[in-house]
C-alpha cells in the first residue's frame, strides 16, 4: 500500500464518527458521474464548532496503515486513527474535493431510514430529499444512533422511519439526554457497543457514567452468543468496572417522550451479486511466465482462477501448480528435474507393492484386504464415463495402480473410500500416471483430515458448517435444529469428496480449481455448502421438510446444481459475512481471518495469515491489489469488492 | 390427510463395503441391476410400498456406507430402525466373519427389539464362493436370526427377503399391540405416524402400543 504522508488535520477539525462503505446514490445538483461511488460518511466538527454530515468519495481517502479495522471504524479524535488526505493525489485533489457532500447539522430538517435500514436520506428543505446514501457494510442504524448524539429528533407519527430534527444540537442538550437510546444494547452487537464506548471516551467522564452503568450489562453478559471472545480494551474495561460500582442501582433508563428506542438487529449486509469471470486463457497464462518459465504474479494468477477458473486447454499445466506438484517459481529446467525425480520416486514406490508375490500376499491379509477394497471401488468409479467404461478398461488399471501406490506413499492412511472419486477427474484430465499420482497426492494433502480414522476432520467441518449456516442463514439453521438435522450429516458426501458426486466432470473441474486457490478465505468449500443450502432454504422451510425429507432432498440435488451460480452466491455470502458488524470470532476463525481482538488464531499453523508481533496482520493482507479484468476492477478478495457493484 | 399406506417400517442395510447392499436395494426398489454402481458415500434411502396380508406397508430402506471408518456417521441413522438386513458376500470370507462385528454394532446402536436377518449375497457367483450356505445357516442358528442367500444380479430371493423381514416386523408389532390393548378395546388404528417415526431412540414397539 502506498503510504501517504501523514500530515495531521487541523486541530479543531474533528471527525466524530465515520462510516465506511457508503454509496452515494442520489444527490441533487450533482452530475450522474458522481453517483454510485463509494465513500465514507462522517459526522464532523468544523473549526467553528458547527457540525455537519460529510460524505467523501473513497479516492480522496487513504487510510493510515494501522487502521486495520475495515468495518465500522470509529474515529477517536484523541487516538491515532485519523484519516488523512493523500499527499500524492494533488492533481486530482481539487476535483475530488468538489465531490464531497456536506450537510450542515443545523440545516438538517429530516432524515429517513429505508430499505431494510440500509438506505438513508437527508433533507434540509421540506419535501425534498437532497441526498440518498446506501450503506453497504451493515446498515444505517449505528449511524443514526450516532447522529442522535448531536441532534434532538422525533419520529413522525405516520412514518416510523422518518426522523424530524426538533432542535439543533448544543453540547448541553446532548449530554442531558436520558440515554434512552442505549436500549440498542439489548442486542448482541458488540461492535455497536465497542463503537459507542470509543465515542463516549471522548466525552467528560461524569456524563458517561450513567451510560456505562447500562453498558456493563451488555459487555459482561450480553454477548454469550459470541463466546465472549471479544475483548474490550483494558482501559475501557477499567472504566466500566468503576462506573458499575459507582452506579450499581441506577440501571433503569427512562424513556423520555420524543426519543424513540432504536434496536439494532444483527442483520447481515446485503449480498452482493458478484459476476463470475472468464477462465484463465492460454494467452494470459503464457503471458504470466517469464522467459525461463517461472510463473510471476502468483497471487494474481490465483485471483484470476478464483474468479473464472482455468481454460480447459491449459488445465493439465495449471493444475500441477495448483496442486503443488510444480513450484510456481520453477524454471523449465527445474521442472524437467522435478519430473525426472518424481517419476523415479513414483515407480520405486509402485515397485514396492508390485514385487509382493502371490505367496506373500496369501500370508499378508492386511495387504489383501486393502487391495480388494481398492479393486471394489475402482470397479465402481465413474464407469458411465467413456474414459472408464467397459470391461477390462486399461484406465481402471491405472486408477488401481495409483491408489495402491498411494497406499505405499501414505501407509498409515492406506485406502479410504472416496479416494477413487478424487482421483478419477485428475487421471481423466492428465492422462499420465505419474502426473496424476503427484497431483492426487497434492490434492489429498489439502483434504487429508477428511479421511481421519475417527472422522474427527469431517466432524469438525460439519460443525463449522453448522456454525456458518447459523450466522449466514439463521432461519434455515433453526429449521434444521427443529428437525434433528443440526449435525449436518446430510452434507457428509459433499464434504468428503469435495462435491464430486454432485456435479458433472466439467463442473467439478471448475469447482475444484477454484477451491484449490485457497481464496478468498479458509474453508471456502463450507461456504459452497451454505450457498447450496441457501438456495434450497425456501423449499426446506416452507415444505416443513423433516429429517428424512431433508436428507432425500439434499441427496437428490446431485447433478441438478448450477456451478457458476453457486460460486457466485458463495462469494457473495463471504462478503456478507466479513462485512457484518456482528461478525463473531468463531466465524473469523473458521474463515481464517484475524479475530477482532487481534489475538492469534487458535492454531496459527492452520491459517496462513502472517502475523506481526502486535498480532495485526501484515500489511500484505490489507493491500489494495486491484486487478483489471474484463474491464472490471477487482480488489483483492480478502477485501470487499464493492467496486464491482458501483 | 389420507395415507396411502397402513404401516411405515424403517429398515436398514448394513455389511462390509462391496457386499452388494446398494445392489440389493436397487433390485428391490427398481427391479434392476447395474454392474457399474458407485460406492455409497454417506447414507441414502429408498421407498417401496408392498402389500402384506391386505395391508399396505411402506418400507423406507436405508443404505449405508460399508467402510468401517464411516461408521461413526452411519450409526446415527440406526435409531428407530425396525428391521436390519445384515449382508455379507459369499465370495468374500472376511465379510462373513465381520457379520459378528456388525451384530455387535447393532446391539450398541439400535433398539433391542429390532428384527434382524442375515443375507449371503452374490450366490450367483458359485465358482468364486468362499462361504458355504451351511456356514451361513450355522451362524444364523447361533444368533437366532433368519438367513437367506440372495443374488441382486440374478434377482434371487431379494423380494423374498424383504417380505419376510416386513412380515416378521408386522407380526411382532401386532402381537405387542394385542398384548397392550385387550381385544375388545382395539380400534382400527394400526397406522403408524409417517413422520417422526425414525427419530426417537426408544423402542418402536413401545411407541406402537401408544398409538
Ligand atoms: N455377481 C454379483 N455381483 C454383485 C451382486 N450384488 C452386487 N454385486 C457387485 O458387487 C459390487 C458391490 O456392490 P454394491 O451394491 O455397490 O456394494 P455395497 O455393499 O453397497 O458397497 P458400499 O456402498 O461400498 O458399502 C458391485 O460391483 C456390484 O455390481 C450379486 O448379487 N452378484
Ligand atoms: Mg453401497
Amino acid at each position: 500500500m502506498s503510504c501517504s504522508s501523514t500530515e495531521d488535520l487541523p486541530e479543531q477539525y474533528k471527525e466524530l464518527f465515520t462510516q465506511d462503505g457508503v454509496l452515494l446514490k442520489a444527490c441533487i445538483g450533482r452530475p450522474i458521474s458522481d453517483l454510485n461511488s463509494i465513500g465514507m460518511l462522517c459526522i464532523v466538527q468544523n473549526p467553528d464548532s458547527t457540525k455537519c454530515i460529510e460524505w467523501r468519495p473513497n479516492d480522496l481517502i487513504t487510510i493510515d496503515s494501522d487502521t486495520q479495522d475495515q468495518e465500522w471504524a470509529v474515529v477517536n479524535t484523541i487516538g491515532r486513527r485519523q484519516r488523512t488526505l493523500s499527499g500524492n493525489m494533488t492533481s486530482d485533489y481539487a476535483a475530488a474535493r468538489a465531490r464531497i457532500v456536506k450537510i450542515p447539522l443545523d440545516e438538517l430538517k429530516t432524515f429517513k431510514v429505508a430499505r431494510n435500514s440500509q438506505q438513508m436520506q437527508f433533507s434540509t428543505k421540506p419535501g425534498i430529499w437532497q441526498n440518498t446514501f446506501y450503506f453497504q457494510h451493515g446498515n444505517a442504524e449505528v449511524f443514526v444512533s450516532q447522529l442522535k448524539n448531536h441532534l434532538k429528533t422525533a419520529k413522525t407519527r405516520h412514518d416510523r422511519n422518518t426522523y424530524v430534527v426538533v432542535e439543533p444540537n448544543t453540547e448541553s442538550q446532548v449530554l442531558n439526554r436520558s440515554f434512552a437510546e442505549l436500549d440498542i444494547f439489548t442486542e448482541n452487537t458488540t461492535d455497536v457497543v465497542w463503537g459507542l464506548v470509543s465515542n463516549f471516551k471522548q466525552r467528560p467522564y461524569e456524563t458517561t457514567m450513567e451510560a456505562f452503568s447500562k453498558l456493563t450489562d451488555i459487555v459482561y453478559y450480553g454477548n454469550e452468543g459470541l463466546n465472549g471472545q471479544r475483548d474490550v480494551s483494558d482501559e475501557v474495561a477499567d472504566l466500566l468496572t468503576k462506573s458499575m460500582s459507582a452506579l450499581e442501582d441506577s440501571t433503569s433508563v427512562t424513556k423520555t417522550e420524543g426519543y424513540e428506542v432504536i434496536s439494532v438487529k444483527p442483520t447481515l449486509p446485503p449480498r452482493p451479486c458478484i459476476p463470475r469471470g472468464t477462465p484463465l486463457s492460454t494467452e494470459k497464462w503464457e503471458g504470466l511466465q517469464d522467459t525461463d518459465g517461472r510463473i510471476l504474479e502468483v497471487e494474481g494468477v490465483k485471483q484470476l482462477i478464483f474468479r473464472g477458473g482455468v481454460a480447459h486447454s491449459i488445465r493439465h499445466s495449471v493444475w500441477k501448480y495448483l496442486l503443488d506438484y510444480y513450484p510456481w517459481n520453477a524454471t523449465h529446467a527445474d521442472i524437467r528435474k522435478i519430473q525426472k525425480k518424481k517419476t523415479e520416486e513414483y515407480f520405486s514406490m509402485k515397485l514396492q507393492w508390485r514385487s509382493i508375490t502371490e505367496k506373500q500376499e496369501s500370508r499378508f491379509s492386511e495387504y489383501r484386504e486393502r487391495k480388494s477394497l481398492v479393486e471394489k471401488d475402482v470397479n465402481r468409479t465413474d464407469r458411465t464415463h467413456p474414459f472408464f467404461a467397459g470391461d477390462n478398461n486399461p484406465n481402471l488399471m491405472v486408477l488401481q495402480d495409483i491408489l495402491m501406490t498411494y497406499a505405499m506413499y501414505n501407509f498409515d492412511l492406506g485406502y479410504v473410500q472416496g479416494m477413487s472419486d478424487i482421483l478419477a477427474p485428475l487421471l481423466l484430465l492428465l492422462g499420465n500416471e505419474v502426473d496424476s499420482f503427484w497431483c492426487f497426492a497434492g490434492f489429498m494433502e489439502k483434504i487429508l483430515s477428511n479421511f481421519d480414522i475417527d472422522q474427527a476432520g469431517m466432524k469438525q467441518q460439519l460443525l463449522n458448517l453448522q456454525q456458518l449456516l447459523t450466522f449466514a442463514v439463521p432461519d434455515l439453521a433453526k429449521h434444521l435444529a427443529t428437525k434433528d438435522s443440526e449435525n449436518m450429516y446430510f452434507c457428509f458426501r459433499w464434504l468428503l469428496v469435495w462435491f464430486k458426486r454432485e456435479f458433472s466432470f466439467s463442473d467439478i473441474m471448475r469447482l475444484w480449481e477454484v477451491l484449490w486457490t485457497g481464496l478468498p478465505c479458509a474453508n471456502f468449500h463450507l461456504l459452497i455448502c451454505v450457498a447450496i443450502l441457501d438456495a434450497e432454504k425456501d423449499v426446506l422451510i416452507s415444505g416443513d421438510y423433516g429429517f428424512t425429507e431433508i436428507l432425500k432432498h439434499v441427496n437428490d440435488l446431485s447433478m441438478c446444481l448450477d456451478i457458476d451460480k453457486i460460486l457466485s452466491t458463495a462469494e457473495g455470502i463471504y462478503h456478507q459475512l466479513i462485512s457484518a458488524p456482528h461478525l463473531s470470532d468463531q466465524i473469523r476463525i473458521i474463515l481464517g481471518i484475524p479475530t477482532a481482538s487481534n489475538k492469534n488464531p487458535e492454531d496459527p499453523s492452520d491459517t496462513d495469515i502472517p502475523e506481526q508481533e502486535n498480532g495485526k496482520p501484515e500489511s500484505r493482507e490489507m493491500e489494495e491489489v486491484t486487478l483489471e479484468y474484463n474491464g472490471l476492477q477487482i480488489s483483492v478478495v480478502t477485501k470487499t469488492v464493492w467496486a464491482l457493484l458501483a | 390427510m389420507a395415507k396411502t399406506y397402513d404401516y411405515l417400517f424403517k429398515l436398514l442395510l448394513i455389511g462390509d463395503s462391496g457386499v452388494g447392499k446398494t445392489s440389493i436395494l436397487f433390485r428391490f426398489s427398481e427391479d434392476a441391476f447395474n454392474i457399474s454402481f458407485i460406492s455409497t458415500i454417506g447414507i441414502d434411502f429408498k421407498i417401496r410400498t408392498i402389500d402384506l396380508d391386505g395391508k399396505k406397508v411402506k418400507l423406507q430402506i436405508w443404505d449405508t456406507a460399508g467402510q468401517e471408518r464411516f461408521r461413526t456417521i452411519t450409526t446415527a441413522y440406526y435409531r428407530g430402525s425396525m428391521g436390519i438386513m445384515l449382508v455379507y458376500d459369499v465370495t468374500n470370507e472376511k465379510s462373513f466373519e465381520n457379520i459378528k462385528n456388525w451384530i455387535r454394532n447393532i446391539e450398541e446402536n439400535a433398539s433391542a427389539d429390532v428384527e434382524k436377518m442375515i443375507l449371503g449375497n452374490k450366490c450367483d457367483l458359485d465358482s468364486k464362493r468362499q462361504v458355504s450356505k451351511e456356514r451361513g445357516e450355522q451362524l444364523a442358528v447361533e444368533y437366532q436370526i433368519k438367513f437367506i442367500e440372495t443374488s441382486a444380479k440374478d434377482s434371487v430371493n431379494v423380494e423374498n427377503a424383504f417380505y419376510t423381514l416386513a412380515r416378521d416386523i408386522k407380526a411382532k408389532m401386532e402381537k405387542k399391540q394385542e398384548a397392550s390393548n385387550p381385544p375388545g378395546a382395539r380400534g382400527g388404528t394400526h397406522q403408524l405416524k409417517a413422520t417422526d417415526q425414525q427419530r426417537k431412540p426408544t423402542s418402536w414397539l413401545s411407541r406402537c402400543s401408544i398409538l
